[in-house]
């Protein structure tokens, strides 16, 4: 961060969706990129619910950066991931009945993600609060246009439908919403992000 | 590491653990009695909702499955048993099933809803939807069985989640059922039915 200029806020936005997109181009994650992306709902639930956490944790963990001893960081950015998270549970639960219906089974399973812990250790642990807040927006952002991706694909291929609402008659390939189609669709979706990227860069 | 810095790390650590767990105990002190009554309400509604024509759900009892407390009730309009319904679990694939059933007095199942279930998203958790509940309406105990091929006197297994399916119709509704069944043959037993003095 020393030697480099300063990236600015909308580059860091624009970081996080397409040069460091969480699930294609760094491949962290997959574990629910697979899992819940067999409908577009879910991925799209999925994706705010990884943005809402990730720019928080980044916020708190940019905040406490010098109150953290370096030895003791993981377990400490553990405590801001589950703390947020439950935080998150624990209000939707009281208060957004209806969203927490539907958002309720993804939502403590962020806990997990690594991306979330990825994003606390390499950038907000290092950086001023705004750029961290603004690096948390362009991750989970990316990680919503991501699994926005998969699920449409999955969901439209394996169901015939969007959003729940039946657009093809049949249903063209069953196996892209259960759990192999998951590989297929981040496999097939993966390599033609790193075919763009690779035109793109050849360009330059 | 010296002894010095061994102390400075667990007292970070200690601080940092004592205030977040400080944090979540508020947030939960604030938000879990909210939870709860709306919780409850949401029961109140889903019940109401099972049989729209009662004009009174009384709870009966309690009873329990895979040793989960569970509630029954009945159902009157103009102070005749219309109706029963029997909340029920089912053991699922990686939850257990928290199912409210409502049936008529000749023991067919009027309407089934799903109150809670940790399912696989996408496969599982579509025992919520209206093709898969809408099967049991009518139903008795013989037809409350998962067929993997399309039918109309059984019930229809979801693609991909014959087990959480499996788990709704021969687990939570059949036993909810079987329960009902023993428990009014009980009452009988007892001479307690009202409706025929």
């Amino acid at each position: 961060m020393a030697l480099t200029k300063t990236p600015s806020n909308l580059e860091l936005i624009k970081n996080g969706i397409f040069k460091e997109n969480t699930i294609f181009r760094l491949a962290l994650s997959l574990c629910p990129s697979i899992a819940v992306t067999n409908k577009l709902e879910n991925g799209v639930l999925m994706g705010v619910a990884v943005l809402f956490v990730q720019v928080m944790v980044n916020i708190t963990v940019s905040l406490m950066r010098h109150f953290i001893h370096p030895r003791i960081r993981l377990p400490i950015f553990m405590l801001i991931i589950s703390g947020w998270v439950t935080v998150a549970d624990m209000t939707m639960a009281a208060y957004a009945r209806e969203a927490y219906k539907q958002m309720g089974l993804y939502i403590q399973l962020i806990v997990a993600f690594a991306s979330i812990l990825a994003r606390a250790e390499m950038f907000a642990s290092k950086s001023k609060v705004v750029p961290s807040m603004f690096d948390g927006i362009g991750m989970g952002l990316g990680f919503l246009f991501s699994l926005s991706i998969i699920s449409f694909f999955r969901e439209l291929l394996g169901k015939g439908s969007l959003w729940g609402y039946a657009i093809l008659d049949a249903k063209p390939l069953l196996i892209m919403v259960l759990p192999a189609g998951g590989f297929f669709a981040v496999g097939i979706l993966m390599g033609f992000f790193n075919w763009l990227s690779l035109r793109y860069e050849k360009k330059m | 590491m010296t002894g010095k810095e061994i102390l400075k790390i667990t007292l970070n650590l200690v601080v940092i653990y004592l205030i977040g767990g400080l944090i979540l105990a508020v947030v939960y002190a604030k938000t879990s009695p909210v939870m709860f009554q709306k919780a409850a309400l949401e029961k109140e509604a889903a019940l109401k909702k099972l049989i729209p024509d009662a004009d009174a759900i009384e709870k009966l009892g309690d009873w329990s499955i895979h040793e989960k407390h569970s509630e029954y009730f009945v159902a009157r309009k103009n102070n005749a048993v219309i109706g029963y319904i029997i909340q029920s679990f089912g053991k699922g694939y990686s939850s257990y099933i928290d199912t409210l059933m409502a049936v008529d007095t000749d023991l067919k199942v009027m309407k089934i809803s799903i109150l809670g279930h940790a399912e696989t998203p996408g496969l599982g958790d579509e025992i919520e939807t209206d093709t898969f509940k809408n099967q049991f309406a009518g139903k008795d105990t013989e037809h409350l069985k998962i067929v993997k091929t399309e039918t109309a006197d059984y019930v229809q297994a979801i693609s991909g989640a014959t087990i959480s399916s499996r788990a709704v119709t021969e687990d939570a509704v059949q036993n909810g059922i079987a329960f009902l069944i023993k428990t009014l043959k009980e009452q009988d037993g007892h001479g307690t039915n009202k409706d025929t003095e």
